[in-house]
């Protein structure tokens, strides 16, 4: 739904895991899971400190 | 059908009644008077115009609220059937004006009101979404055209007929939208409009691009080992029993929950109404939704300064725009009050 | 591939001691009907109902309605569902017209998700199924039946229901035969290749809340993660594809009358040819969302070498949304697109309407907003909500979206937001 934030013209937008679970994966075991949460967390704080000038959408590779 | 048209003050310095910051600067007078005699000619045996109300427009602009309290007194011991304001041409604070007056009559008197001025005029972008405004030239030089359809549009209002589409009926388009039935089917509609689109022709999209204002994007002044991070959500996140009762659409609340002392979100004390997207998931472990298991420990070891005790949470499915831009307003001045430095947003 | 519709109207609908279409009247012998019904063990207390137009009832707690149909020839009804996986879109179809099966929902107690049909008052006029005579089916789940596995009964019992009541017109004369013939897409005759290409982009589900193992959709099928893929737009109209079980936003009848479908096959060798018909399915993760967009782009561009798609989608903001980005990859590769959207504002405001500003997807119809009130008038009776009469007798508020067929998606219905 990241097109739904750009165009309301939210900042800094990253990319979560899904619709119904953002920050987590039912395909995951809980470890992998946390994991990958973590690094959600991690670069949204990234996000946080990047300078942006419109909507920028952060996405992992 | 009476009428009570609104009449600008050539200037605060008019009629002896005294500087501009004096007290009472609106006058009603019996019939029409000035501009207004272009109502009641436009009128003719329609209406009748029983006051015209004059206020200088300094006053108007410097004491808003009292201005427009005065002004509905005086409107509502004249009791029309109709206010007819204007029209404001390009006058900024007469324009403004009256967009004030229209809505508050319309409001607290429940009597139609119509005003008119140029597009240029700042009181269309402020009031065309609760008042009928029409469309004017820059000046005065058209005076009984430009009334007429004033008083047109007004008549309308007031014997309570149905109002057609702006272009139609000569109005700014308010940004209201309704449903109404219309001759051919959608997807008849849609290869027809496909076909123009293919051809260059021009297309009548039935939906207008939306304009959202830019927010400048604010940067973080603190590095994150000193900053203070709030986590907020509109995933739906609320304690078992949902005791702020925030709604399950058309969200109109919000809740403020603490997660002071906690390592992460039990899923035994907490809950999900939100209908937008099944929710099992996130009530298996909200954590999900809201990381505060991570979060805690990013602030354990000292990547975050401090992450905020309160998690703030609504439910966004079908919210409004209006009450999300309040709700969003009000959270972010309690995080600064907090001190808190940065949001993350969890959001399905 | 050649389908021939082969329609008989009806104009009356009574209950009877045995099943026949009799001229325009269609007599059914509901005992009959509902031991047919009952074969199913997990479904428990069949109840049929029969509503009529101008009569001054609503029907409560719909779920779904389906039109009657059934195949000649020993093709396969409603294949992978009911019948066994088969083509379908070729052969000769049995169709009714003036009647629906109604299927409703009897043991959610989440109502609002439900819908009714006004047989009567201002309302009727908005939904087709205010003017066909409709037969009721309720149903209640055996004990032990789950969500997933009552619904399906459900749904299986009005597909069986539909069959039922075309196999009447088997003997009969029709009224009128339709016949719909579309070669596969390279094959234009050399005189009509001026003819400008249009595609059909049909999200056919959305996985905001993801399909049961038995919530069959596409030839029985519940696509989960389906990648898009190309269908004959005759299997479409021919029992292939159905509504899953979630929301409110189309029907089956809507699906097998097609009108975006039927739009197409209208102009097809006249202003355009129709290029063919990829279905998709609204996805839960951007990267799906991503991928699914530029394949099914790359299916309209270069597979079906389409000038121009429309578009349709099924649900509410996150399909809308997907379906927007799925024009964008086509309007990259050049296609130009026309999509039909929702009204999506919930305050009756122009910015809310559309969720998306992607270049090039401008040009858009919309089907009308579900969450504008509607007032529906009292009712001198209820059907298929017994537990709810007492409310649904008298004055109702609802929504657009709450009076079934009032708004169908895929652009059946005459609704629409107008922006003032």
């Amino acid at each position: 739904m990241t097109p739904v934030a750009v165009m309301v013209g939210a900042n800094r937008i990253v990319q979560a895991a899904g619709i119904i679970h953002p920050l987590g994966s039912a395909d995951l075991s809980p470890a992998d899971e946390k994991t990958l949460r973590r690094r959600i967390v991690e670069q949204a704080l990234q996000a946080l400190r990047t300078e942006v000038v419109k909507p920028t959408v952060f996405t992992r590779e | 059908m009476r009428g009570a048209p609104r009449l600008r003050r050539g200037g605060p310095n008019v009629g002896g009644l005294g500087a501009i910051s004096g007290p009472h600067v609106i006058d009603v007078v019996d019939g029409a008077v000035g501009a207004a005699r272009a109502v009641q000619q436009a009128l003719g045996d329609a209406g009748t115009v029983v006051a015209t109300v004059i206020c200088g427009d300094n006053y108007a602009a410097e004491h808003a609220d009292r201005a427009a309290a005065e002004l509905v007194a005086v409107v509502a011991a004249a009791r029309p059937d109709l206010v007819i304001a204007g029209p404001a041409f390009l006058a900024g604070r007469y324009g403004v004006a009256c967009g004030a007056l229209c809505a508050a009559v319309q409001a607290q008197l429940k009597i139609p009101a119509v005003t008119g001025m140029h597009a240029e005029n700042p009181g269309v972008e402020l009031y065309r979404r609760q008042v009928y405004v029409v469309p004017t030239g820059s000046e005065a030089t058209r005076m009984l055209d430009e009334v007429k359809r004033l008083v047109a549009l007004g008549l309308k209002l007031a014997r309570g007929e149905a109002i057609g589409a702006p272009a139609a009926e000569g109005y700014f388009a308010r940004g209201v939208t309704r449903n109404v039935v219309v001759e051919a089917a959608a997807a008849d509609r849609a290869v027809a409009m496909l076909l123009d689109k293919l051809a260059g022709r021009p297309v009548a999209s039935e939906v207008p691009r939306p304009a959202f204002p830019r927010v400048p994007a604010p940067r973080l002044i603190k590095t994150l080992e000193g900053a203070t991070i709030a986590l907020v959500t509109d995933g739906g996140l609320v304690p078992r029993g949902n005791p702020d009762g925030i709604e399950a659409l058309n969200a109109t609340r919000y809740g403020a929950y603490s997660i002071e002392g906690k390592t992460g979100l039990d899923a035994a004390q907490y809950d999900n109404p939100h209908r937008g997207y099944d929710t099992t998931w996130v009530k298996q472990d909200p954590n999900r939704l809201v990381p505060v298991d991570v979060a805690r420990e990013l602030e354990q070891s000292g990547a975050i300064g401090k992450l905020h005790e309160t998690v703030y949470s609504t439910v966004g499915v079908a919210t409004t725009l209006a009450h999300s831009a309040r709700m969003g307003q009000e959270i972010a001045e309690k995080l600064r009050a907090a001190g808190v430095d940065a949001v993350i947003l969890t959001s399905t | 591939m050649r389908l021939e519709l082969r329609w008989c109207d009806v104009e009356e609908l009574t209950a009877a001691s045995a099943t026949r279409l009799a001229g325009r009247r269609l007599e059914v012998d509901l005992d009959a009907l509902r031991a047919l019904l009952s074969s199913d063990a997990r479904l428990t207390r069949i109840r049929l109902d029969l509503v009529h137009p101008d009569e001054r009832c609503r029907i409560g707690r719909v779920f779904d309605v389906i039109a009657p149909r059934a195949k000649v020839d020993g093709g396969e009804d409603f294949p992978g569902v009911l019948g066994r996986v088969a083509r379908a879109g070729h052969g000769r179809t049995l169709a009714l017209s003036g009647v629906a099966v109604v299927a409703t929902d009897q043991q959610t107690e989440n109502v609002g998700i439900l819908a009714v049909i006004d047989m009567a008052g201002p309302n009727a006029v908005l939904s087709a199924f205010g003017r066909t005579h409709n037969v009721v089916i309720s149903a209640w789940p055996a004990s032990g039946v789950d969500r997933s596995d009552y619904l399906a009964a459900v749904r299986l019992a009005a597909l069986k229901t539909s069959v039922y009541l075309a196999q009447t017109a088997r003997d009969a004369k029709p009224d009128r035969v339709e016949v719909f013939e579309l070669p596969p897409s390279p094959r234009v005759p050399v005189e009509l290749a001026h003819l400008p290409r249009v595609a059909y982009v049909f999200q056919i589900h959305s996985h905001q809340r993801p399909t049961g193992l038995d919530e069959g959709i596409l030839y029985g099928d519940p696509v989960r993660r389906m990648l898009p893929t190309i269908v004959h737009p005759n299997e479409v109209l021919d029992g292939a594809v159905l509504r899953g079980f979630m929301g409110r936003s189309v029907t089956t009848w809507a699906t097998q009358n097609h009108p975006m479908i039927r739009a197409l096959y209208a102009q097809h060798g006249r202003t355009l040819w129709f290029a063919g018909v990829v279905v998709t399915v609204a996805h839960a993760t951007e990267p799906e969302r991503v991928r699914s967009a530029f394949l099914t782009a790359g299916l309209v561009a270069h597979t079906l070498g389409a000038d121009g798609a429309v578009l349709t989608k099924i649900g509410g903001g996150a399909p809308h949304v997907d379906m927007a980005q799925a024009a964008a990859q086509c309007e990259a590769l050049g296609v130009r697109t026309t999509a039909v959207v929702e009204d999506m504002s919930t305050d009756g405001s122009a910015e809310g309407m559309l969720l998306f500003d992607f270049p090039g997807v401008d040009a858009l119809v919309n089907v009308g907003s579900s969450q504008e009130p509607i007032t529906l008038p009292a009712m001198d009776r209820v059907v298929g909500a017994d537990d709810l009469a007492p409310k649904l007798l008298g004055e109702t508020r609802t929504t657009y979206g709450g009076l079934c067929g009032a708004i169908e998606q895929i652009g059946a219905t005459r609704v629409m937001a107008e922006v003032r």
